[in-house]
């Protein structure tokens, strides 16, 4: 429709655009080739049951990294998933052996996922503390709340079917938390790319003055973004201690780690740079895989952890070498 | 010493900043640079600074040729550079950001405090020895004419020969300035010659041994500054014939009766304010100014005024409570700010997510706030024809565009699901970085908003776009309006003398 660019101009935007492709889709090329290699080269990986103890084994991952994904999208990382996660994963597993039905339960437990992610959001955007250290702060405060909660006991016993189905459950065989998993991604896609509070926060994540002076009020979605972060770890927490069967004070305190690799590595697709709901989800796919992969295998936890330290390295080495990173 | 640059050329991308200039500067003389913004000062010194490679062209040093690898490079060869900005470190004294990087050191690690404070005040004594300077105090409690002469110091440090001073007044209150002046008048019988960058012609003039004139990256002429007055410069620097027949092309006459879109009085924000400003329907205002006057800031706080201080605002004769850009945005205010990859625009999203920022409802389905691709993309391309936005496509990433193109965007904004609703457009510096044809565009729009009955504020240190397109100019200086000027009543003259605060 209109003139294009002529001269050395053109090529170097040309190479340009050739290599955010490659690095765009890079990633997914190199789950595709693990996905492969696992096939060939261990017996059980590629196998219905197998499949699907991937699938399960993620779920909660992945809805905790969405969050952490809304959180970045508005420039703000929450520190607190972990031990968020931990809290609901206490409240309601203790409300239900205290006796009160199910949907109490379960609000109660968003509730307090409600309630961390606006304490969080009103440090953050009135006071003005770093979404880094009020998170972190936050976590540290959450750590002791379960423990006293729980006595730094684990509650079971007396949890109903009704909520254990949430995390043991399979639905036509397939996990019913990686149904709500599956249902999340699809939400959170929709509210990020279709919609206009979406927009909104990739605005403000992308250049806060920019979107301010456009008459964003940049405020309310980086609290917006912290809040949904607390909310999906809140989530993650109550289908974890359904599928533990218990509440442990101690539970989802990987999810911090795991969650923040994950981000990175989805930050390397699709828009690099950019933490994307399509992005977080292969990157969750991704760390399944290999985890998955490396037990079947045989290779202990521990060489777990390193690959997965050595990825995130890797990721976030590609992501910041070729566009400005944008962590905080 | 001289250094002879031979027909320069300086490319960026999608602009010749630079076209085959000629220059010589030598360590004898205070040659003075002069020429509007866009002109192509900064970018020569630069080049003459280390500080930037050019696409073509010679430079050579008492004969020799001279590659500089970087600003480094050019203090190792005698050219120092003293920028507008200021290279200050606040904290330290005056003493320690003199000898920053060059600290005594005793057993090779430890600072050797009282070996800096006499080294110091010995460099300040040799080159300016009626100067007398507390460089024992932080150095951003001393006097701004003070803290450029501890910058000037630091640049001394080495056996410089030119130094280059760019702008270093801007900053500076009147009182003050006498004090650098005489800084200046000396350094040339010290053997280090200045290339002067100023705003202020008198200064130019006052001090000045030689004269350069530039004008959209071309030499207009090097001639002694003896016998030159401010009014040869200015014509100069302007192109007269342009900005003469700018001036009299007509303009939309105004309905003075008409009731204003925006009224303030005893406006008053940290940074600006005026005592009463108002703008009718189809007026396109100019704000003018010095750097720094207040008249950018006077127009921002139009729109978006966290700081106010006192006053009231009316917009279409209502009382305005909240003047936050949220809240005036929704009242019909639009707002086009200077600096737009840091004010205005997101690197990295397309042509197509920049422009549906503001008003991202018109590429959605029905009020649900669901957005559609497809609406989306038509209105981006319907906005980039109507401006005509050379990209690609809509999915074109705006980092990727000329400063014309990323400027069209900064405005389409405001368009996009919105043509015509706006009823006040504030531009910053509209034109900034933009090369003549797009300018050219920018100009016919905001001249075709203000046809269609929308109000218009600019706001510019570019006089000549200010003389073109104004049906009424306010003058700035001192963070106060100050002065009024009506087409076509427009000069350079009256300009200049507005800004600098004598009424015309």
């Amino acid at each position: 429709m209109s003139a294009t660019l002529t001269g050395p101009r053109d090529e170097a935007a040309g190479r340009r655009r050739l290599k955010q492709g490659l690095l765009r889709y890079s990633t997914l090329i190199v789950l595709a080739l693990l996905f492969i290699g696992f096939s060939i080269g261990v017996d059980r990986f590629l196998t219905t049951t197998n499949l699907l103890n991937i699938l399960q084994q993620i779920s909660m991952l992945t809805i905790v990294a969405i969050g952490l994904t809304f959180g970045f999208a508005a420039r703000e990382m929450d520190l607190s998933v972990g031990f968020m996660a931990g809290l609901a994963g206490l409240i309601a597993p203790l409300l239900l052996v205290a006796g009160w039905p199910m949907p109490v339960a379960l609000l109660a437990g968003l509730g307090a996922g409600l309630a961390v992610g606006l304490t969080n959001a009103l440090l953050v955007t009135l006071v003005g503390v770093p979404s880094l250290i009020a998170t972190l702060a936050m976590g540290s405060i959450l750590f002791g709340v379960n423990f006293l909660l729980s006595g730094g006991r684990a509650i079971y016993g007396g949890l109903p079917d009704s909520y254990l189905v949430l995390g043991q459950g399979r639905i036509l065989g397939i996990p019913v938390v990686a149904f709500i998993m599956l249902g999340a991604v699809a939400l959170a896609w929709f509210v990020m790319e279709r919609t206009i509070f979406g927009r909104y926060v990739y605005a403000v994540g992308g250049n806060l003055k920019a979107a301010e002076l456009s008459g964003i009020r940049g405020r309310r979605y980086r609290q917006a973004a912290l809040v949904i972060s607390s909310l999906f770890a809140a989530i993650a927490g109550i289908l974890l201690s359904a599928r533990l069967g218990s509440g442990q004070p101690n539970a989802g305190q990987d999810y911090l780690l795991d969650g923040l690799a994950t981000v990175f590595i989805g930050m390397t697709m699709f828009r690099p740079g950019t933490a994307t709901i399509a992005g977080t989800f292969f990157g969750a796919l991704f760390i399944g895989v290999i985890n998955n992969g490396l037990n079947l295998v045989g290779l202990d936890t521990y060489i777990q952890s390193i690959v997965k330290g050595v990825i995130i390295i890797v990721a976030v080495a590609v992501v910041s070498r070729t566009t400005k990173l944008k962590l905080i | 010493m001289a250094i002879v640059l031979s027909n320069i050329v300086m490319d960026y991308p999608g602009t010749r900043a630079l076209d085959r200039v000629s220059v010589d500067f030598r360590d004898d003389e205070v040659h003075g640079l002069i020429g509007e913004n866009g002109a192509g000062k900064t970018t020569l010194v630069s080049i003459l600074g280390g500080s930037r490679a050019f696409t073509d062209g010679r430079m050579t040093l008492d004969g020799e040729e001279l590659r500089l690898a970087g600003a480094g490079d050019a203090l190792a060869r005698g050219i120092a550079h003293v920028s507008q900005e200021g290279s200050l470190v606040p904290g330290l004294t005056g003493a320690e950001n003199i000898l920053l990087g060059a600290e005594p050191k005793r057993l090779g690690a430890v600072v050797d405090r009282r070996g800096l404070k006499r080294q110091a005040r010995e460099l300040l004594a040799r080159w300016f020895p009626d100067v007398s300077i507390d460089l024992d105090a932080p150095v951003e409690t001393l006097p701004y004419a003070d803290q450029k002469i501890v910058e000037i110091v630091r640049a001394l440090r080495g056996r410089v020969r030119i130094l280059i001073l760019d702008e270093p007044t801007a900053t500076l209150p009147a009182r003050e300035k006498e004090r650098l002046w005489a800084i200046v008048r000396r350094l040339p019988k010290q053997g280090v010659g200045v290339v002067l960058i100023s705003h202020f012609l008198s200064e130019i003039l006052a001090l000045s041994d030689r004269i350069t004139v530039l004008r959209d990256g071309r030499l207009v002429e090097t001639f002694p500054a003896d016998g030159a007055d401010e009014a040869r410069l200015v014509s100069l620097m302007l192109q007269r014939g342009q900005a003469a027949s700018a001036r009299e092309a007509p303009r939309e006459a105004i309905d003075a009766a008409a009731p204003p879109v925006v009224e303030v009085s005893d406006w008053q924000t940290t940074e600006a304010g005026a005592e009463h400003f108002a703008v009718r329907p189809g007026e396109i205002v100019g704000l003018i100014g010095l750097t720094g006057s207040g008249h950018f800031a006077f127009a921002r706080s139009l729109y978006d005024a966290p700081d106010r201080v006192g006053g009231r605002l009316r917009f279409l004769g209502e009382p305005v409570a909240e003047v936050s850009a949220a809240a005036m945005r929704r009242r019909g205010v639009a707002f086009v700010p200077d600096h737009r990859m840091i004010h205005s625009l997101v690197g990295d999203w397309s042509v197509r997510e920049n422009l549906a920022m503001v008003h991202p409802d018109a590429g959605a389905l029905s009020g649900l706030g669901v957005l559609s691709p497809a609406r989306e993309t038509r209105e981006a391309r319907r906005v980039m024809e109507r401006l005509a936005v050379k990209a690609s496509s809509p999915e074109q990433v705006v980092a990727e565009l000329s400063g014309g193109n990323k400027q069209k965007i900064s405005i389409g904004k405001w368009l996009y699901g919105a043509e015509g609703r706006y009823r006040l457009m504030i531009f910053v510096e509209p034109t900034e970085g933009v090369d003549i044809g797009a300018k050219r565009e920018i100009h016919q729009l905001l001249r075709d908003l203000a046809r269609d009955g929308c109000a218009v504020v600019v706001a510019s240190s570019d006089l000549i776009e200010i003389a073109d397109l104004a049906t009424r100019v306010v003058s700035f200086a001192g963070g106060h309006a100050i002065g009024e000027l009506h087409w076509p009543n427009f000069s350079e003259q009256s300009f200049i003398a507005a800004m600098a605060g004598v009424r015309a």
